[in-house]
């Protein structure tokens, strides 16, 4: 190091030691905490590879793993297409319109997550719900969406989409309007109808947009937690819903934590989240390398 | 071939296929509106609605009753501390605004225009940091808080958050696609490294910046979980958590005034996305497409 | 001479002072003087309207006495309670005097949050430690020199009757039914007349066991800490699992505890919520407000000497620490029969100060005269106390179980086997 670099130094001197105290740190006494049996207040006792053994083992991990799996599957792909659906739609109409449509569209990301959950929990009550309430005028029976295991992952991914859908039409949109106008006007005059002019040019020029919301939603799926934790009315001892329906890793992690006071293998929970996580999101760099090669 | 050939085809159905598109996508575009906001609407309904009237009866499709609601917002207001939860919360996420926007650019000044020893795994390695859930960190960071002895100050609550990794990234995506030269221009003109940062870079960025202030500001006005652990004491809840008492199962209160509190937090953040709707909007997109 | 007088006033005051501040020292490891605060967390209910003015004199009636302590008062849902307790205890910062429930005092004591108070107890007047139910008390003494809390407020659970659901139904209200056959048929009734007979009793960890108390056997439910076994019994369990099957097409979906359950209950669409006391104030209000009719009954068992539900108590507990004395002298202040009696009569609870109970006119309330007897069949949420931590997976396999057979994916004779097998597996890790 010598001095010509030492401004460069002290400009990111404030982000890094504040980065260094609050998640460096807490991430490796975390790491050594998961090789640990601790409560946070006595001595922690090492017990090696248990926590992890232990929670891999456990029926709870199975099904949150389980759980997670089929809501990330089918969560992140619907969403991201029901977001350029929308994202399609608004670019459709022009001027006024198309500005009220997003604004509308966009309305439920500004809320925080804890209020979304708690009117949908509310719109979802069986008999009285608003949801079984147009069901009834339609003739059908009350379903019982929070609480009938087959429908309840369902029900949560019709909230996550109405929560998320806004924020990922705005970046498709804005992508949209990046697409260069006289790439239409060539298609159109080769003759292609409006949906091969999505199929072969909007989605072709939208893939680093598309790349990008792909893999920040699946970064935040895998991460769920407040959304299935109220909708279930979960608690720290109680979580996850009927017969642990809507149990997703971060909820057992908090509930192991707080519920249990087990804090080793709390960390532990985090650590194999994490590793997931790493090895989801380099595949997605993967296949884009792969895709730009060929 | 086959597109040629469609091609005809359409050019000979053009007028009933836009029509029909037309009533398709107006139609479309009206259930969605109304799926969206309904749910919102409906809020305001339970909340504006005689207390204990059966959904039978009144399905709460629209308010019947400004003065039952104005009761509850009165007796929540009274009773509840909400103002100073108003205030605690605004503080809470201004304070990260000004210290997410201040730290995140200079470092992703740095990180984004220059070469320097040690950057790359610097940068990787907070980048790595995006990946891992913050429950994992929560409770050493906890730990470290109360050691400091920041339990219960605006400090505890708002430091933890400054080093934003997101924050970083969004700029230094930003920030890459700004001129070299502009920079080098700068230098030749004799200014100093900060000035640059602040008199060139800074101006340059402000549209990220506002992006970044308006998702800081949406995340911490709807964080539950760390303020419920670091404020213990009830003269400092934020809004999240005198909401959180209403939310409680064994609270006695019934669903319009579980609704009431709910709508309260959902004011400043409404009102926030009415006043500033096309640059949050703007700032969003421009998120993504620099991603 | 002024001067000198003055100056021998200075000098006598002084030593009056320093003669107070070593009495001080000796009475108290606090200084008597001293400013002290104390940090005070309640349950958010008490920490609401009437609740907290009443809670709030008891302050101002405590600093009357200890001018130099300021107590802090904060309300917190269940959950936040125990997490805030447990995060506390981590880094030191725990409220002085704190409530929680029974069930999650052993990890409180394993977090070091609670600690044996037997020692401050026991410098209590006799006529003071006196007035505490006996059954209460020992809930908080796991061994004779050993108590971690003071009990609080307690419940035994008691059967709400939506008496316009029920008169729909054509049922005779001025009868409760005597046993678990005559209330099944009534349940049956109300679900014919499209109505809700009951919440769903599998979600929620208390109310299988409340069910469970409907076949009976007090002993039969909890872990046995020594051996690290469940105490269930297959043969019994398959019958309470029975219940949930019998129950499972004329109940609500919502769970106990749920606020659209009490919605459902207030809008005449449920008659019968199995609950604690808790859910009064709200019935009361709306019975006012929009004319709902209902009674509370003792939850009918098997046979009819014999009734269904669970009791538990929540507790006061006191932090280790400098100001572990005067802050136990504030749960001390609160718990006392006077206290107490006003306590029972604003929020009309029972509660384990007896000598309060016995008051005439606490024990003439209504509801209260029915919780004392609901406690008397109830059986202990997560028994025995103090001896160990119910794991989390006991309690989720629990419901799990109970879910599972009630849903028609298990027979309850599988259900019961298998229930003994999970509950063992996790009790075993």
């Amino acid at each position: 190091m010598n001095s010509r670099h030492l401004p460069h130094y002290l400009m990111v001197l404030p982000f890094v030691a504040l980065f260094a105290a609050f998640f460096l740190y807490p991430i490796v006494s975390g790491f050594y905490y998961s090789f640990h049996d601790w409560n946070a207040v006595t001595e922690p006792h090492f017990v090696g590879l248990a926590n992890y053994e232990r929670i891999v083992g456990s029926r709870d991990f199975s099904r949150a793993m389980w759980n997670l799996v089929t809501y990330v599957v089918i969560t992140v792909p619907l969403g991201i297409a029901v977001a350029f659906g929308l994202a399609l739609l608004v670019d459709s109409f022009s001027g006024f319109w198309s500005n009220l449509f997003r604004s509308v569209f966009f309305l439920p990301v500004v809320l925080p997550a804890f209020l979304a959950a708690t009117i949908w929990r509310w719109m979802y009550a069986p008999n009285f719900g608003l949801v079984n309430m147009v069901l009834g005028w339609f003739g059908y029976p009350s379903v019982n969406f929070l609480n009938d295991t087959d429908t309840m992952l369902y029900s949560l991914i019709a909230v996550d989409i109405w929560v998320s859908a806004g924020f990922n039409m705005v970046i498709l949109l804005a992508g949209l309007k990046n697409i260069p106008v006289d790439l239409y006007e060539a298609a159109r005059l080769d003759g292609a109808s409006r949906l091969q002019q999505v199929r072969h040019v909007t989605i072709p020029m939208l893939a680093p947009v598309l790349f990008f919301v792909m893999t920040y939603g699946l970064i935040s799926a895998l991460q769920v937690f407040d959304v299935p934790w109220l909708l279930t009315g979960s608690s720290f001892t109680n979580y996850g819903g009927r017969q642990n329906a809507l149990l997703f890793p971060v909820m057992d992690m908090m509930g192991r934590a707080f519920g249990s006071v087990r804090f080793g293998q709390a960390s532990a929970y985090g650590f194999i989240l994490t590793a997931l996580i790493i090895v989801v999101t380099a595949g997605m760099f993967g296949l884009r390398a792969m895709r730009r090669k060929a | 071939m086959t597109i040629a050939l469609e091609a005809t085809e359409s050019r000979r159905r053009r007028w009933p296929t836009i029509t029909a598109w037309d009533l398709c996508r107006w139609a479309l575009a009206i259930s969605v509106t109304i799926v969206v906001v309904f749910p919102i609407w409906w809020m305001i309904n339970v909340v504006f609605t005689e207390p204990g009237t059966p959904v039978s009866i009144n399905p709460r499709l629209y308010p019947t009753s400004f003065a039952a609601g104005w009761d509850k917002v009165a007796m929540i207001l009274r009773e509840t501390g909400y103002l100073h939860a108003y205030y605690m919360s605004m503080a809470y996420a201004l304070l990260t605004i000004a210290g997410v926007l201040l730290l995140g650019s200079m470092a992703a000044f740095e990180f984004a225009l220059f070469e320097f020893p040690g950057k790359r795994p610097l940068f990787g390695l907070i980048m790595l940091s995006l990946m891992v859930p913050t429950a994992v960190t929560i409770i050493p960071t906890y730990l470290l808080t109360a050691d400091l002895g920041w339990i219960n100050t605006m400090q505890g609550l708002v430091a933890p958050g400054l080093a934003s990794a997101f924050g970083l990234f969004l700029l230094v995506e930003f920030m890459k696609g700004l001129p070299k030269e502009m920079i080098e221009a700068a230098r030749l003109d004799g200014a100093r490294h900060f000035q640059i940062y602040w008199h060139v870079v800074l101006p340059l960025t402000r549209n990220a910046m506002v992006t970044l202030a308006i998702l800081t500001f949406m995340k911490t006005w709807g964080n539950f979980i760390w303020p419920l652990i670091v404020l213990s004491n009830a003269e400092k809840y934020t809004v999240s958590q005198v909401v959180g008492l209403f939310n409680a199962p064994f609270s006695h209160q019934t669903v319009d005034v579980v609704m009431t509190a709910n709508l309260l937090a959902a004011i400043p953040p409404l009102l926030f996305f009415l006043i500033f709707q096309r640059k949050i909007v703007e700032g969003i997109a421009m998120s993504g497409s620099k991603g | 001479m002024p001067v000198e007088q003055m100056e021998s006033l200075m000098r006598s005051s002084a030593v009056v002072k320093s003669a107070s501040v070593l009495l001080a020292i000796a009475a108290s490891p606090a200084f008597a003087d001293e400013p002290v605060t104390l940090e005070y967390w309640v349950y958010s209910d008490f920490a609401q309207g009437d609740a907290l003015a009443l809670q709030q004199t008891f302050i101002s009636e405590f600093k009357e006495k200890h001018p130099n302590v300021t107590i802090n008062i904060s309300g917190r849902g269940d959950d936040d309670l125990t997490a805030g307790q447990i995060a506390g205890a981590a880094s030191g910062t725990l409220p002085d005097v704190f409530m929680n429930g029974l069930s999650v005092g052993a990890q409180l004591v394993e977090v070091g949050a609670l600690s044996n108070l037997y020692p401050l107890w026991m410098e209590m007047p006799q006529s003071y430690r006196d007035q505490f139910d006996e059954d209460a008390l020992k809930s908080c003494m796991p061994k004779p020199e050993e108590l971690y809390c003071l009990p609080y407020t307690g419940f035994g659970e008691i059967m709400f009757r939506n008496l316009t659901v029920l008169k729909e139904a054509g049922i005779d209200t001025a009868k409760p039914p005597k046993d678990w056959n005559e209330w099944y048929a009534q349940m049956q009734a109300v679900h014919e007349a499209g109505k809700y007979a009951v919440p769903d009793q599998t979600q929620v960890f208390n109310s299988v066991a409340s069910t469970y108390a409907i076949v009976g056997g007090i002993d039969g439910w909890g872990i046995d800490f020594d051996a690290m076994k469940t105490k269930i019994d297959p043969a019994t369990y398959q019958k309470v699992l029975q219940l949930f099957v019998d129950m499972a097409p004329l109940n609500s979906g919502t769970s106990r505890n749920d606020q659209s359950t009490k919605d459902l209950f207030i809008t005449n669409q449920l008659a019968f919520h199995v609950v604690g006391p808790w859910v009064n104030p709200t019935y009361e209000q709306a019975a006012k407000e929009s004319g709902l009719k209902y009674d509370f009954v003792l939850v009918p068992g098997m046979k009819e000497d014999q009734h269904g539900g669970i009791k538990s108590y929540e507790i006061v507990g006191v932090a280790p620490g400098e100001h572990q004395k005067i802050a136990f002298e504030f749960a001390a202040y609160i718990t006392e029969k006077n206290q107490m009696a006003r306590w029972a009569k604003l929020l009309s609870r029972y509660n384990a100060n007896a000598e309060a109970m016995a008051e005439p006119d606490v024990a003439e309330l209504p509801l209260i005269e029915k919780s004392v007897q609901a406690v008397k069949y109830a059986v202990d949420v997560m028994p025995p106390y103090f001896a160990g931590a119910y794991p989390n997976c006991y309690r989720s396999i629990v419901t799990d179980n109970a879910a599972m057979v009630a849903d028609g994916d298990a027979t309850p004779e599988e259900g019961a086997q298998e229930l003994v097998e999970e509950l063992n597996d996790c009790l075993a890790n």
